[in-house]
């Protein structure tokens, strides 16, 4: 048994009696993060810490507390304050109960090397980063780190799961240039600095002089970055049960229709060891790859205990419980596995396309309107026009608004080879996710406006 | 924590560091959230530790450890030196030099809002629930949040100041829908309602379940709004949209951090310059923006940022030209003007940054009917629903949650699904007038991103209704 599961069976047991029920969640974390900027490493964080979280079920009242004061006493406070929580609450009648002891799978997601990287190996991964960029400068980060989430429960339930992350994000900017890369990954080994910051650079140096567009209905190949950023923001109210049973959700009374290209399909699937494997949620309910869309046709969206017994209708979790900081969005999904199609290269896809554009990165997305599933931003980072099936010259960064069942409407193309896209901004605990996704061909991208030009 | 942060700048110092600072953190966070009439969310967080940033031979190093003892503030410092050591790169940096202060400062409250009882915080938001009910209206949502910061911050340098910071806050949503079409109302703002500094009284000022109906009834009326049809016209914008308006096309490209680049990768860059400072034409003779961390009850309001700098009150634009940027010690040096004041950091695991504190447009005069009288056509605009705005904060696209039509000087039918678009200094360079000090209105955000790894600020701005002509709107997919 590991010193968090100790931990998590320790406070466990400082919930005390009174015939409550109870569930505790350890998440702890040991991560480096050497931030660059200009070349330089300027921001380097470093952070070791753990937080416990106890949920307290009393006939049917929920309260809970969290804290990272791990002593005897900080267990009994915060275990006090949560049964305090749930002395005050109200009973819930959809409460299903803490989740039953479970079998897991054995996914892997934990590489020791990759743990073991200390301060001088983070440091030394990101001057390697630097040097692969060359003269443009370089901005970004490279991070590695071990996560810890430990569960126990009244139930019986006792389970925990270790993980690592390596994760290396690249713009190679100047005044007037600048190009996007990254790497992530579970092994550190498997995240080489020098190929994204390369990759960048020579994007870079490829978009000086971007030219403006008129705003209008284009073709477009997304590079898988920018694809993860689209559907990411689509599955917030889309493909999570929240919006689903709220009424938000694009996916409402469309299930089984088929409204997107039948090259589309996307699953959650964090039991994939290509992803960012977990063999359970912060529940502790074993992970269920859920697929999404099915060759064009909704199938589904992704639950957690509490909205799958709200649906009333035999539904269950499917293991997508999410960390407390992220209350608000109810379960979505966090491993997103689209599939590939037959195309072997981006240039491939602009064939496809013929006259259109080509992004590289999605910035700054925002829902316009969630049951039309219609999402605005900009690109950036790498924005070129197509014409006559190539990879032409460099465009200002562009204003889109799109609807995704347009997007996803008609699909010329795919890319065979997928990319693993960090989908974390390391806010609050560290919880490393990400997206395994295709270049995509689409038929239509709405652009709506024009923004700044390229670089800083 | 006074002990244990001066023994973290011990520590750094006697690693080789030039310059060390260490704060101590004591948080507490609690959250009431209730869902169609049941308790959605009962919690209550704690979180302490302690963060040591050094430079050493001109780099940054920076550790938090989740432990407040002696040990652990140690070695946090030992292992941000090790970090600034090892850190690549031609490290230069040099501070804006600062009186080392000492002092206290706790927000003034009549009410600790961790006092009040958990079951009276369910009985207003069930109140403001039951209150939103309304035909069509599917999902209804009340929030009351408090936050409780005791921080203790020592540098190598003198400062040792200590502050205990409240903040209250509470929001409704309610969410229509119906034959395909989803509408949300909410108030007194969207994301997460709105926040102050403060106790709890300022969660009663609010007026919730006195609100409640009205948005129950304008999200079941929007279903069968008319949509907002695309073209250009003058648009007038509620405060509460205004200050999202200056949030992102002002406060964040005045960070003199992202002006010289080292939020680019992330957050983004600024289409300002150093040497715009002085001369730029941000906006209309009518723009006036001041950043003020004294502003009672902001969210950004403190004695002293997280380097020790004092608060302050500091033009940014005035009659539409840009006079100041909002910096730390270490960019105020870059750029050799100003003093820094604008460095926070979330929690006791990040690093400081640049952030605004409290910052307002100022008001100008007359009332929102004096606006209204002087607009033929127009569309008036309530409560941000989406935002957006690219890496160098010029071109943004803004959507409400509900427009009015204006015609004649008077307001008329509702419109959903409204949406306006522009670029930064050409959109405020059509601020032809603000509202006066008696429409003006001070909104607290809590969800300020920014950083790697991420950071969350909480910031205040205030503002009165503001008219721009010749805006585009209703963009669409």
């Amino acid at each position: 048994m590991s010193r968090m599961l100790d931990l998590a069976e320790e406070a466990l047991r400082a919930t005390g009696g009174d015939g409550d029920d109870a569930e505790v969640v350890v998440h702890a974390e040991r991560s480096g993060v050497a931030r660059f900027a200009a070349s330089i490493v300027h921001q380097p964080t470093l952070i070791e810490n753990a937080v416990v979280r106890v949920r307290v079920a009393r006939d049917g009242r929920i309260g809970s507390a969290a804290t990272n004061r791990v002593d005897a006493e900080g267990l009994a406070e915060v275990a006090r304050r949560a049964g305090e929580a749930a002395g005050s609450a109200r009973p819930d009648p959809d409460f299903p109960g803490f989740a039953p002891p479970a079998v897991y799978s054995d996914v892997g997601g934990y590489d020791e090397e990759t743990a073991a990287l200390g301060v001088a190996d983070q440091a030394r991964l990101a001057a390697a980063a630097i040097e692969a960029a060359g003269d443009i400068g370089l901005y970004g980060i490279y991070t590695s780190g071990v996560t810890e989430i430990a569960v126990a429960s009244s139930t019986g339930l006792s389970a925990e799961q270790k993980t690592t992350d390596a994760v290396c994000l690249c713009l190679a900017a100047d005044r007037e240039a600048s190009g996007w890369s990254e790497r992530t990954g579970w092994r550190a080994a498997d995240v080489d600095p020098a190929e994204p910051a390369g990759e960048a650079a020579e994007t870079a140096e490829r978009t000086r002089g971007g030219a403006e567009l008129e705003p209008g209905a284009y073709r477009a190949v997304l590079e898988p970055v920018a694809v993860a950023d689209l559907v990411r923001w689509f599955s917030y109210d889309s493909m999570g049960a929240q919006g689903y049973l709220e009424e938000r959700s694009y996916f409402c009374g469309r299930i089984g229709e088929q409204p997107f290209d039948p090259k589309v399909s996307i699953a959650d699937d964090a039991l994939d060891e290509a992803n960012l494997p977990k063999p359970f949620d912060f529940e502790g309910t074993p992970k269920q790859r859920v697929p999404m869309i099915e060759d064009g046709v909704i199938r589904g969206v992704v639950w957690d205990r509490m909205t799958a017994a709200r649906a009333q209708n035999g539904q269950v979790s499917t293991g997508h419980a999410l960390p407390d900081a992220w209350r608000f969005f109810g379960p979505v999904p966090t491993a997103f596995d689209m599939a590939g199609g037959v195309a072997g290269s981006s240039e491939e896809l602009a064939e496809l396309v013929g006259d259109g554009i080509f992004v590289t990165r999605l910035h700054y997305l925002s829902v316009v309107d969630p049951r039309g599933g219609v999402l605005t931003g900009m690109t950036r980072d790498g924005t070129f026009r197509i014409r006559d099936g190539k990879i032409a010259e460099p465009l200002v960064n562009l204003r889109f608004t799109v609807a995704m069942s347009d997007v996803f409407g008609e699909v010329p193309g795919l890319s065979r080879n997928r990319r693993l896209v960090n989908l974390s901004d390391l806010y609050d605990e560290r919880y490393a996710h990400a997206a395994l996704v295709p270049a995509i061909a689409t038929a239509h991208f709405h652009i709506s406006g024009t923004g700044s030009g390229p670089g800083l | 924590m006074k002990a244990l942060a001066e023994a973290a700048v011990d520590a750094a110092l006697g690693a080789g560091a030039s310059y060390a600072d260490a704060r101590a953190v004591s948080l507490r966070r609690q959250y009431v959230i209730t869902k169609n009439g049941n308790v959605d969310d009962l919690s209550d967080t704690e979180s302490d530790g302690i963060g040591v940033r050094v430079l050493v031979d001109g780099a940054w190093g920076f550790a938090g450890s989740g432990r407040l003892d002696d040990s652990a503030a140690r070695d946090a410092a030992l292992r941000a030196a090790e970090f600034a050591r090892a850190a690549p790169g031609r490290h230069k940096t040099s501070l804006a030099p600062v009186e080392a202060h000492t002092g206290t400062y706790r927000t003034p409250l009549r009410r600790d809002p961790f006092s009040v009882p958990l079951t009276e915080k369910i009985d207003l938001c069930l109140r403001a629930e039951e209150g939103m009910r309304h035909d069509d209206v599917k999902v209804t949502v009340a929030m009351i949040r408090a936050q409780r910061e005791h921080k203790v911050l020592v540098s190598s340098e003198g400062t040792n100041v200590e502050q205990e910071i409240y903040e209250c806050g509470g929001g409704i949503d309610a969410y229509a829908s119906s034959e395909g079409v989803s509408q949300v109302r909410s108030y007194p703002s969207q994301h997460s309602g709105v926040s102050g500094q403060g106790g709890w009284e300022y969660v009663e000022g609010l007026g919730l379940d006195r609100e409640a109906p009205r948005v129950g009834e304008q999200a079941s009326a929007l279903l069968r709004a008319p949509a907002c049809e695309p073209g250009r016209t003058t648009v007038v914008l509620s405060p509460e949209q205004a200050v999202m308006q200056v949030h992102e096309s002002v406060g964040h490209p005045t960070e003199l951090d992202r002006v010289y680049g080292t939020e680019a990768a992330y957050a983004g860059t600024s289409f300002l310059s150093p040497e715009d400072l002085g001369s730029l034409r941000y906006g209309s003779e009518h723009m006036n923006i001041t950043a003020d961390s004294t502003t009672t009850g902001g969210l950004g309001t403190f004695a002293f940022d997280d380097e020790g700098v004092p608060a302050a009150r500091e033009p940014i634009v005035e009659a539409g030209v840009l006079r100041g940027f909002l910096s730390s010690r270490e960019t105020a040096a870059q750029l050799g003007a100003g003093g820094g004041g604008s460095m926070r950091a979330d929690g006791w695991a990040r690093m400081p940054l640049v952030r605004m504190t409290n910052l307002h447009l100022e008001p100008g005069q007359g009332s929102f009917e004096d606006l209204l009288a002087d607009v033929d056509e127009g569309l008036y605009l309530e409560t941000n629903k989406s935002w957006s705005i690219d890496d160098k904060r010029l071109n943004f696209q803004f959507g409400t949650q509900v427009a009015w039509e204006i015609k004649n000087g008077q307001l008329g039918r509702m419109l959903r699904d409204a949406t306006y678009t522009g670029v930064t200094p050409v959109f405020w360079g059509k601020l032809d007038a603000v509202a006066g000090p008696e429409e003006w209105a001070l909104f607290g955000l809590t969800n300020c991103g920014k950083g790697q790894p991420g950071q969350e600020a909480h910031v205040s701005h205030g503002a009165a209704h503001a008219r721009f002509r010749d805006v585009e709107v209703g963009v669409s997919a």
